[in-house]
């Protein structure tokens, strides 16, 4: 150890230490160049790692609508089914061929934005950037016909705004510790002026101000033990640190911010209820090309480290039809597990919009018995309580609605 | 060895096992000999949760200064989250081997075994090492981890919050901290509780954890002769936020958490005399300038 090295000595360090040091002498760390260099890695895991981080560096670089506009993949113009590991391999060496573009049909959708990464036909599909969820608003759109999708992505509510959904919107709720407020994802049809919204104060606004009776693992022991310690204080300390109140709840709501929220329809009422109807899963199981894509948060919170509550919502938008799955996940560790799935499938050339809404609920101790015995999860039990996909599969449905609308 | 550990984190290479384990038995030996709640002199730079986002704890040196002529102090939630937990942990740990008096870290109810199984830090640890000896060894280092500190005999640092068992300091000086964060008693109150709009001490809804008032933190404050509480713990999109007329500070200092939340980060600049400053500073932009959005593009049903 160099007792005279300084940490931070930053104009020291290719002398200290030639070895491990690669050549650039300021923020090594932030360099994409440098993480990837062969020569600093060590040991197969690390390059593995890196590997990795390339590919993330691809997935962001394909994105890019600047770097993107020249080479463009052969294969998303011919309209196959595209997967994400085709585009990041080909796209550096492909280049654009004229004698394709006569197979590519006339795009029927309209970009909106200027600022869309460039969609299947014009380079990649459109995935906002990762970049743009940063304190820029992120707003792509794109129209089908009378079809208009759009989503909006946003930072976390800034104190003012906190303020004004906990005292004044929301009254009554402890807020989430994570809300994407302005975000949302949007699609409307001009022509029979029909919408549907699903944003985070509507989705917030319907959870329950009542107990949910629902108690975290350890409730019981740490409510006895506080019992306890107060009986054992001296009556001074009783009397001045614990009141009355000092072991009841007294803000109720349901801190699981469980919501059965379907979206916000305008007007009001007019999907129809008819449980017969279901989603057309061999349409939407083909692999048509997706000319529009988002997944975002509305809201999350980790329920003070027992579990997470957190609401997502995706949509992918292909030429003929685009479905939306709206899902509340909910982990209360040691307690039980929720899944609350919205999905919307519009059919454009029917001006046809199904909702499904299903329910699931299960007991924790039972589902992570299941998990061990799952190949894949059987090291770390608790990794599939975390995959959403995995739970969806393996608790029980308890309650399923659907709806039809058909504009006309 | 220490520089050579540092170099690697710098460079954002592999560090070997046994480093590792060297640095955090270093690391307890050191710890061990600290108390409870230790006692920070003016000036000091204090810092809220930086939840392995070591880019940004980089841009947190380089926008406040050197660790060899600055003090600093760390009121937890140093790991889980963030793509880089375990180097962000290790860069702390050596600052603080390197400049022991300049460097004082909290604990936060991150420093957990518990709590690291299911928020990362432990994924992290079997992603790069592919066994959880490293992982074992960091949470051996938690253990030891100071549980507050009093700077200038006025503020008062924690990780969460008060508890209703501390009604004065010297409680929290007798409780034994060299163990895993319990569920119960005054140990988990420090590291959990949340300052909320209520009369009292009052229960969370979750039916474990306390909240507690304006008149807790009178209360605390005058009983034991000190002017504030600087805390961390929960998410503010400035950086930082006063409540309670300024009476207690929530810092926090991951920028952009989660790299997805947009928030801007801050630390608290606690001069020799005068008022302290908040400095805000944004993210570094994470690894590679963003991060991939899951499994990107995909055909979900």
């Amino acid at each position: 150890m160099n007792g005279n090295s300084k940490y931070e000595d930053r104009s020291n360090e290719n002398k200290q230490d030639g070895k491990n040091t690669p050549s650039t002498t300021t923020s090594v760390f932030k360099s994409p160049a440098s993480i990837t260099n062969p020569g600093v890695l060590r040991g197969l895991r690390t390059i593995q790692i890196n590997s990795a981080r390339e590919i993330h560096a691809r997935t962001v670089a394909a994105r890019h609508p600047a770097m993107n506009r020249r080479p463009i993949t052969t294969t998303s113009l011919k309209g196959d089914s595209v997967n994400d590991t085709h585009i990041s391999s080909t796209t550096t060496t492909e280049t654009i061929n004229i004698s394709t573009t006569t197979t590519i049909p006339k795009p029927r959708h309209i970009c909106n934005n200027p600022n869309n990464p460039l969609c299947a036909h014009c380079g990649a599909t459109i995935i906002p950037s990762p970049q743009a969820t940063l304190p820029l608003a992120d707003n792509p759109s794109v129209t089908i016909d009378d079809w208009v999708v759009s989503t909006m992505k946003k930072p976390i509510l800034k104190t003012q705004e906190f303020e004004d959904w906990e005292n004044n919107k929301l009254k009554g709720l402890s807020l989430p510790e994570m809300i994407f407020g302005n975000s949302y994802v949007r699609i409307k049809n001009t022509k029979y002026n029909w919408s549907l919204e699903f944003n985070t104060l509507d989705a917030l606004s319907r959870v329950n101000l009542k107990d949910s009776g629902i108690r975290v693992s350890y409730s019981n022991k740490w409510i006895k033990s506080k019992q306890a310690k107060k009986t054992q204080l001296p009556d001074d300390l009783v009397s001045t640190s614990y009141d009355n109140q000092s072991l009841k709840i007294v803000n109720h709501y349901d801190w699981t911010y469980t919501t059965d929220y379907k979206g916000t329809e305008t007007p009001t009422n007019q999907l129809q209820r008819d449980d017969a109807v279901k989603l057309p899963i061999d349409k939407l199981s083909r692999h048509d090309p997706i000319i529009f894509f988002d997944d975002m948060i509305l809201f999350e919170d980790e329920l003070a480290d027992n579990g997470i509550s957190v609401f997502n919502i995706k949509i992918r938008v292909m030429n003929e039809r685009l479905l939306i799955l709206a899902r509340f996940f909910l982990r209360v560790d040691d307690v039980l597990l929720r899944i609350r799935d919205t999905r919307v499938y519009v059919e454009f050339n029917e001006n046809k919009v199904i909702r499904e809404y299903k329910e699931y609920e299960g007991n924790y101790n039972e589902t992570i018995a299941k998990s061990k015995s799952t190949l894949q999860y059987s090291r770390d039990p608790k990794a599939a309580l975390r995959d959403n996909e995995w739970v969806v599969r393996n608790i029980p449905l308890v309650n399923r609605e659907s709806e039809i609308l058909i504009l006309q | 060895m220490l520089d050579r550990v540092f170099q690697q984190i710098k460079a954002g290479a592999h560090i070997e096992e046994e480093a590792v384990y060297e640095v955090c038995l270093r690391a307890q030996e050191l710890l061990v000999t600290e108390a409870n709640i230790g006692v920070v002199d003016t000036p000091v730079i204090i810092c809220g949760d930086l939840h392995g986002q070591l880019h940004d704890l980089w841009t947190l040196f380089e926008n406040n200064g050197d660790v060899s002529d600055n003090r600093y102090l760390f009121l937890g939630d140093f790991v889980d989250r963030g793509f880089y937990s375990l180097e962000s942990f290790l860069l702390l740990l050596l600052c603080k081997l390197r400049y022991p008096d300049r460097v004082t870290l909290l604990r936060g109810n991150h420093e957990s075994r518990q709590i690291t199984r299911v928020y990362g830090f432990y994924d992290e640890v079997l992603r790069k090492y592919g066994n959880s000896s490293v992982w074992r060894a960091c949470c051996e280092v938690f253990d030891y981890l100071a549980l507050g500190a009093v700077v200038d005999g006025r503020i008062f640092c924690v990780h969460g919050g008060l508890s209703p068992e501390i009604c004065e300091l010297d409680r929290a000086r007798a409780i034994d901290r060299k163990q895993e964060v319990p569920h119960e008693g005054a140990m988990c109150d420090l590291l959990w509780s949340d300052p909320e709009q209520v009369r009292g001490w009052a229960v969370s809804p979750r039916g474990a954890g306390y909240l507690f008032g304006r008149s807790q933190v009178s209360a605390f404050l005058h009983t034991n002769g000190l002017d504030q509480v600087a805390r961390a713990h929960q998410l503010v999109m400035e950086g930082y936020r006063e409540m309670f007329g300024g009476r207690l500070v929530t810092v926090w200092s991951a920028p952009n958490y989660c790299y997805r939340c947009g928030n801007v980060a801050a630390v608290m600049r606690v001069p020799e005399a005068g008022e302290a400053e908040y400095r805000v500073f944004e993210s570094a932009g994470g690894p590679a300038g963003g991060l991939p959005v899951r499994g990107g593009r995909d055909y979900f049903l």
